[in-house]
């Protein structure tokens, strides 16, 4: 089992982690809706999980609910005053609310440990394996390693929360819910003639994907066992953008693959480390030369079914 | 202490100023944010510093440097990242926005790999230079960084009502299509726009240097959110809004500073365009509210 590395594991985590927050902004953009505060949302759910295990002992599980609601919570507080914006106004806008929140997060110490951030917060897959443990279990009866053992455990982990996270909003997508916040997107005005109720969509959308970065960042909280305002700059908030629209944001899929192949590529272009970042921007420039769109579009993935249905037939 | 602190702020938001304007020109013309503005700035700084610190070249070649990198990279910006996206039908507009991010994070790992991450000091020849004015001492530099900056925005705006060129640009500004029926090179009147909004960033780049003393790599990032700040504050694609909103910006970081708390600093900027987009979306100079909704 040398392949099970660590490491692989590791990266296979963050793809996850970072395919959720591609979920988060692709939910929002589905009702035309531009937000760059999800790194903002993000910290709240991780600085609540880490918080609230480190400091009050509360169970990992109620923990990330916990963050994941507050966020989701602070997405409706920050969802409804931005209804009068839209396009630019509102990227830079919820933008400025993350970076705020990071300034709070740097010099509000006495909570949040300052610049330093919080450490020793419990990790997923070490609370298991000593729970495990404690009932006679070991993971060498399994042909694994310790340290194998818990990173597979996070990873499985946060594949089941991936994986329902997809399941569930491609569900919605295709409920009375999905349907009007495609009406929004299409034209608002039209889909408010038609008696769709734009107000409450919109803000449930903004405060579904500020719920899912929490959420996201509650997961990342309990996965790196360490949090720190760094983790939740610009370029976090930028990242999870690219996300969506690199892979596409006219379908999930689109946002999960982005999140895949964008933090794959780097890793897998560490032999040339010092240059990899600089490639990074040279595809995306490509990318919106060439197919602006995303990877992944509708079209795309009709003709994958329709050759699918050939071939089997 | 009052007067120096004012002095301050002047020279910080006259800085500010025109790293915004450098955003709103573009925004003007193209309805685009260039959000690999930051990065050419910061590329002018670097420039800067290296005739001035390493080659000892006197303070206008430093400025000369700079102006002619810059100008090029925003050629070359417009050539390569922006122009093919413009001749796509049905390009959604957040591709622009990402095609500038890529050159944003392009530009921003050159810089780090040609100058490292640390700190490089930027010696200006007179920074010890002041003189005192009853209770109030002022250094040299920031009477040089202000005469430039006001040179600049007065140049920048009488370029853009009284010339030809400057009518073309506005008129390109106000709608591309019209303009080019009408006979304006649009092609022509935005690559201009685009190299003067980037060389305007390399002259601002050399000014921060002058009034900091260093630079590094991550001025580009920190300087660039500011001046994002101040054109949504200002109002978008508004010329004058950008001066104000600078100036403005420049003044409330200084005083919040002196006679406040410095952790938030950072963060005076975005807590002015949240409250600004909650009373008046438009921004302080902007038109058209309805034009706000997009």
């Amino acid at each position: 089992m040398e392949w099970l590395n660590p490491y692989h594991l590791q990266v296979a985590s963050f793809v996850l982690i970072n395919a959720i927050l591609g979920v988060s902004i692709y939910v929002t953009l589905s009702t035309g809706q531009l937000s760059l505060g999800n790194a903002g949302f993000m910290s709240v759910g991780a600085y609540t999980a880490a918080l609230l295990s480190t400091q009050h002992q509360v169970p990992i599980p109620a923990g990330i609910l916990a963050g994941s609601l507050l966020a989701g919570a602070a997405g409706i507080l920050v969802g409804i005053p931005s209804l009068r914006l839209s396009g630019v106004y509102l990227a830079i806008a919820t933008l400025g609310f993350g970076e705020v929140l990071r300034a709070v997060l740097i010099n509000w110490e006495s909570l949040t440990g300052g610049a330093v951030g919080v450490a020793a917060i419990p990790q997923m897959g070490r609370v298991i394996l000593a729970w495990a443990r404690d009932r006679g279990f070991s993971p060498e009866s399994l042909g694994l390693q310790s340290n194998q053992f818990i990173s597979l455990t996070v990873f499985l982990i946060l594949l089941l929360c991936t994986i329902l996270t997809v399941a569930f909003f491609l569900r919605l997508s295709r409920s009375r819910v999905g349907r009007a916040y495609t009406a929004i997107r299409l034209d608002e005005s039209a889909a408010a003639a038609a008696g769709i109720p734009i107000t409450y969509y919109k803000v449930l959308a903004f405060s579904q994907g500020a719920m899912l970065s929490g959420f996201a960042g509650a997961l990342f909280a309990h996965s790196t066992s360490f949090v720190s305002p760094g983790d939740f700059t610009y370029h976090r908030a930028v990242e999870i953008l690219v996300f969506a629209v690199f892979g596409g944001s006219g379908h999930i899929f689109g946002p999960v693959f982005g999140a895949a192949f964008l933090t794959v590529l780097p890793e897998a272009l560490r032999p040339i480390s010092d240059y990899r970042y600089i490639l990074y921007g040279i595809l995306l420039v490509l990318m919106m030369v060439f197919r602006p769109q995303g990877v992944i579009d509708p079209a795309l993935l009709r003709r994958f079914r329709r050759s699918g249905v050939e071939t089997s037939a | 202490m009052f007067l120096e602190q004012l002095i301050n702020g002047i020279t910080l938001g006259s800085i500010y100023a025109i790293v915004a304007l450098g955003y709103t020109l573009v925004f003007g013309v193209l309805d685009i944010i260039n959000m690999a503005h930051g990065e050419i700035f910061m590329f002018g700084a670097f420039v800067g510093m290296l005739l001035v610190s390493k080659a000892g070249a006197p303070l206008p070649v430093a400025f000369l440097g700079a102006i002619v990198v810059t100008a090029a990279m925003g050629l070359l910006l417009e050539r390569f990242a922006l122009r093919p996206l413009r001749s796509r039908p049905g390009a959604s507009h957040l591709a622009s926005l990402i095609s500038t991010i890529g050159v944003s994070i392009l530009l921003e790992n050159v810089a780090h790999k040609i100058f490292g991450s640390g700190n490089h000091l930027f010696e200006t020849p007179f920074a010890e230079i002041s003189f005192t004015i009853g209770p109030v001492t002022v250094y040299l530099v920031q009477v040089v960084i202000l005469l430039i900056s006001l040179l600049l925005m007065v140049g920048l705006a009488l370029w853009l009502s009284r010339t030809r060129a400057g009518k073309a640009l506005r008129a390109t500004a106000e709608n591309l299509e019209t303009a080019g029926l009408l006979g304006v090179d649009t092609n022509r009147m935005i690559t201009a726009t685009v190299v003067i909004a980037s060389a305007m960033g390399g002259v601002a780049g050399v000014l921060v240097g002058m009034a900091f003393n260093y630079i590094n790599n991550q001025i580009g990032l920190s300087m660039g959110l500011k001046g994002l700040a101040i054109i949504i504050f200002g109002g978008m694609g508004s010329v004058y809004g950008a001066m104000a909103g600078g100036l403005i910006l420049g003044l409330s970081e200084t005083f919040v500073v002196a006679y406040g708390s410095s952790g938030y600093r950072d963060a005076i900027a975005f807590v002015a365009i949240i409250v600004i987009l909650l009373i008046r979306p438009q921004g302080l100079f902007g038109q058209a509210p309805a034009e706000a909704r997009r």
